[in-house]
């Protein structure tokens, strides 16, 4: 019993970041109903900056991860503006156009901090916490109470401020929205700058469970896109319940298959989403771009 | 018009049936020999190396390595009065982009190739460069390099036996432990460590307490070192790259296990300490033909020479290529810049003695057979006599 507590610990960690990585990608779908594919590469720009103010900069990661989401998210602003002018044109070319600037993120980040990949020691230096012998790491608790917060304060935001609920009625009906007064570009470069600084939030937050290197952001992009999914595409709630039983179900196929586990984790995926395509929540989009 | 635009078309289909054409496939390919004497053209050597991707980092120290000692030799005259001419292509540490690259490196003239750092990626790629007779001198260390039994294939360093049958005798018969846990990954070079050192620890009469495999992407090891934890091992033995194998041992001392850690090569690099934390991976067991830049003179110089090129340190990788660059220059030295099987031939009789030790090729290209233990505290490794 204490083995599966301890592995179901360790899926919700990993999860809690899986759920950030989604809620970009779905804030962005819901939005402008595309699929941000450069999202993981935003992800690890953002882990990149966050790990140069942390250790070389010498910033506190309280300080370095804000600064990294607020990089990235002028990222967010610049790949929609370039977007733009295909917007309600072509959304084949806007698809291409996120593959294209993630690619060149990618190229980016090589350029930069070279392909070398770097280790980021923890911030948190305290005694994990031990529960019946589940050993609970002090920075894991951090990253799921973080991904909770920026999950509320993301809630509160969409609901209870103008900007937010503008954001919200361009996602329900664009026309309407336009119709009402609300700039739909702005809409969109707005839920660009906050998933681009999701991502970063995201890939500073694994830093140091993980190591940040130029390939970083694909392994938990694909993670990040398939508890979207999983959770419904577009869906605030479904990207959280998406990314926490994504990183459980990777958890228990890595104890329980092993090397098989990357094939059971989307194995057990892909009959979920045939049972429930729209996934748990089901989708609350619009087909458009 | 017309007429242009069907000489147009045919000297565009002549052009794709050049570049459809396998490359080296023509039937004057020969099994090489000695130059045209006289000849003043630089002497093309490929370096395969990833130089993107995941495997990037092992294939930054392994250009460097042979960029290193390329330029002394360049610098002392070269070979016959001739430069060597060093070109690097980026393999991706993708076995498909290493093949289209042998085919490459055929096609543009390079009479033997370095690298790659992944021994996947030169099993795709051995084949090719032996029906193309180009000797290649590689980084990777699995036993089914040897399998191929190619006369064009040879090795910088040990084979992943070697490192391992030294690491399980000082483990268990110098240490007494008994209880011993392996994790490895599941690619090429991972299977084979999970095959080398359950196959030394059987011969020495032991069977792990716990033996698992993770995918060589996978980031959270804690499930399957959780089960680890439960058999109570003295020992982990880990099989798995450099970045995969610091995150083990970081999740292995969140989950509160003391193990000792014990490891071949990818233990002690630069990019295994950063991602574990070098507090996390003192008293880690290293089997290594490389202890470290301060075990001899000649790892001194190599490593203030390497250090005035490059502004950072070496490392075992960076040494390996180094002396592989080192035995494929003796060998063009010594045969006068043939190529071919003379060339091959000429690699197998080089008799070096370089920063992992003498050189000295048995016919299936293995010119090292010995590593050393070291002991990893702060991050240096301290050799232990065994």
């Amino acid at each position: 019993m204490q083995s599966f507590f301890q592995t179901l610990t360790s899926g919700l960690s990993f999860g809690a970041v899986y759920a950030l990585v989604a809620l970009g990608f779905s804030l962005v779908y819901r939005t402008m109903g595309l699929v941000n594919f450069a999202h993981g590469a935003v992800l690890t720009i953002g882990a990149y900056v966050a790990s140069t103010f942390y250790l070389s900069a010498r910033l506190p990661f309280a300080v370095a991860v804000p600064a990294a989401m607020a990089v990235t998210g002028a990222i967010g602003l610049v790949i929609e503006r370039v977007l733009r002018p295909l917007e309600n044109k072509d959304f084949d070319l806007m698809l291409i156009g996120t593959i294209g600037a993630g690619t060149v993120l990618e190229a980016a980040a090589i350029l930069i901090w070279t392909s070398a990949g770097r280790g980021v020691p923890s911030p948190v230096s305290a005694a994990p916490l031990i529960v019946g012998g589940v050993r609970i790491g002090a920075y894991n608790l951090a990253v799921v109470g973080i991904a909770a917060v920026a999950v509320g304060g993301l809630t509160v935001f969409l609901q209870r401020t103008k900007r937010g609920a503008a954001m919200q009625a361009v996602a329900m009906d664009h026309e309407a929205a336009t119709a009402v007064g609300i700039h739909v570009g702005r809409s969109n470069a707005l839920a660009f700058a906050i998933g681009a600084g999701l991502a970063a939030l995201a890939g500073s937050l694994a830093s140091p469970l993980l190591y940040v290197s130029p390939t970083m952001g694909d392994s938990l992009g694909i993670q990040g896109f398939a508890a979207a999914i999983l959770g419904g595409f577009g869906s605030i709630p479904g990207a959280i319940v998406g990314g926490l039983g994504i990183g459980v179900i990777g958890s228990f196929a890595a104890q329980w298959f092993q090397g098989y586990s990357d094939l059971v984790t989307f194995v057990v995926f892909t009959v979920l989403v045939m049972i429930r395509p729209t996934g748990i929540f089901g989708e609350q989009t619009v087909n458009r771009a | 018009m017309i007429r242009r635009y069907r000489v147009i078309g045919c000297a565009a289909l002549v052009l794709l049936v050049a570049a459809c054409s396998a490359p080296g496939s023509s039937s004057d390919s020969t099994a090489g020999g000695s130059p045209a004497s006289g000849s003043t053209a630089p002497v093309k050597i490929a370096v395969v190396d990833a130089q993107s991707g995941s495997s990037s980092d092992l294939g930054q120290f392994e250009y460097r390595g042979v960029k290193l000692a390329v330029d002394q030799a360049n610098a002392a005259g070269g070979v016959d009065g001739r430069k060597i001419s060093l070109s690097l292509f980026d393999d991706q540490g993708d076995p498909t982009v290493g093949t289209e690259l042998a085919r490459k490196i055929a096609s543009e003239g390079y009479i033997a190739m370095l690298g790659t750092a992944e021994s996947a990626v030169t099993l795709a790629m051995a084949p090719i460069l032996e029906s193309e007779h180009i000797p290649n001198i590689t980084s990777g260390q699995s036993t089914k390099l040897l399998a191929v039994g190619s006369p064009y294939l040879f090795l910088n360093g040990p084979t992943g036996l070697t490192y391992d049958s030294t690491l399980a005798k000082y483990v268990v018969t110098t240490k007494g432990y008994k209880k011993i846990a392996m994790l490895t990954n599941n690619d090429s070079y991972g299977a084979g460590e999970e095959s080398a050192f359950s196959t030394s620890l059987k011969s020495l009469g032991l069977t792990p307490v716990a033996t698992k495999v993770v995918p060589a992407g996978q980031t959270n090891m804690t499930p399957e070192l959780t089960a680890i934890r439960g058999a109570n091992p003295q020992v982990l033995f880990i099989g798995a790259e450099e970045a995969q194998s610091g995150l083990i041992v970081k999740q292995a001392r969140a989950l509160g296990m003391n193990v000792v850690i014990a490891e071949g090569a990818p233990a002690g690099t630069p990019l295994f300490l950063s991602t574990a934390g070098v507090a996390d991976t003192n008293g880690t067991i290293v089997s290594s033909p490389y202890l470290g830049n301060g075990v001899s003179s000649a790892a001194q110089a190599f490593a203030a020479a390497y250090t005035s090129a490059y502004g950072t340190a070496p490392e075992l990788h960076g040494a390996k290529a180094y002396d592989g660059a080192e035995v494929m220059i003796a060998a063009l030295k010594a045969c006068h810049a043939c190529t071919g099987l003379a060339l091959a031939n000429a690699i197998r009789a080089v008799h070096y003695t370089g920063l992992l030790g003498t050189f000295q090729f048995n016919n299936q290209g293995v010119g090292i057979f010995a590593t050393a233990i070291g002991i990893l505290n702060d991050g240096k490794i301290t050799p232990v006599s065994n």
